[in-house]
């Protein structure tokens, strides 16, 4: 894990549990609890990670939890370990069988971007 | 000249006779074959196919093709979405697979949201699976 150390990046082990708000310039790999307000410009949510509160990013790839309020501005991938529950609001989704997703929907309008 | 005359006029009763059996009067009878057994699920679907608007309330426990577009209650076994088709009201099915545009209230143990897809309405599932570039809006519920 320490070689890919990158500028911008943070990376939450399995185990690790954070609070606070948080901005991440680059890619945010959970695989610990984060609780509170997290912005990325990619989240990757490992199947331990679980995400409570706020959570903004472009690019939101979900294996383990998100609750309460998730925006991806571009697009969000559940897989079929992922769990979204709460308001989200997207761009693109893709779901594979399995995943779960619950709770309030909203696409944003710049969709056609994404692609 | 006689003979003629009723020679051409049992050919038109014939023709006559064979032309209404279009796709619609096809897609009734089926309907009804499938609500009266409904036991048995291995049916032909029912198709109701492009151009063709259905409004009311369709019960089968087989399974159904929306090509064209169905307004109502459906309750189905299963119902396929095709990309031009079109389904809006209360929809209850076994599993669903949808192409085209859906909107109402959705009770279905599993769905299949295609890429080019959109659903809008109060969804209940259990399984759930999303092509890439589909579209959902509204409330989502897992049962």
């Amino acid at each position: 894990m320490a070689d890919n150390n990158q500028n911008g990046c943070l990376t939450v082990g399995e185990g690790v549990k954070l609070t606070g708000n948080f901005v991440v310039p680059d890619i945010a790999s959970i695989s610990g609890t984060i609780e509170g307000e997290l912005t990325a410009r990619e989240i990757l949510v490992g199947s331990t990670g679980v995400l409570k509160g706020k959570v903004t990013a472009d690019v939101v790839d979900v294996r383990g939890e998100i609750h309460d309020n998730l925006t991806a501005n571009k697009s969000l991938f559940i897989r079929s370990t992922g769990k979204v529950i709460g308001t989200v609001q997207y761009a693109e989704i893709e779901i594979e069988k399995g995943g779960d997703l619950q709770g309030n929907l909203l696409k944003s309008a710049n969709g056609n971007s994404a692609s | 000249m006689n003979m003629f005359g009723k020679k051409t006029d049992n050919e038109n009763s014939e023709f006559s006779s064979e032309e209404p059996i279009s796709n619609e009067v096809v897609e009734e009878n089926e309907n009804f074959e499938s609500a009266t057994q409904s036991s048995n699920v291995s049916l032909k679907p029912s198709i109701i196919s492009e151009g063709f608007e259905f409004t009311g309330d369709m019960k089968s426990g087989g399974s159904i093709t929306v090509d064209g577009t169905f307004k109502g209650n459906l309750s189905v076994q299963t119902l396929l979405i095709g990309a031009g088709g079109y389904v809006d009201g209360t929809v209850t099915a076994d599993s669903i697979n949808v192409k085209g545009k859906l909107s109402g209230t959705v009770n279905c143990r599993d769905v299949v949201i295609g890429g080019r897809a959109t659903v809008d309405g109060a969804l209940s599932y259990s399984s759930i699976t999303i092509q890439r570039g589909g579209t959902i809006k509204g409330d989502l519920k897992r049962k």
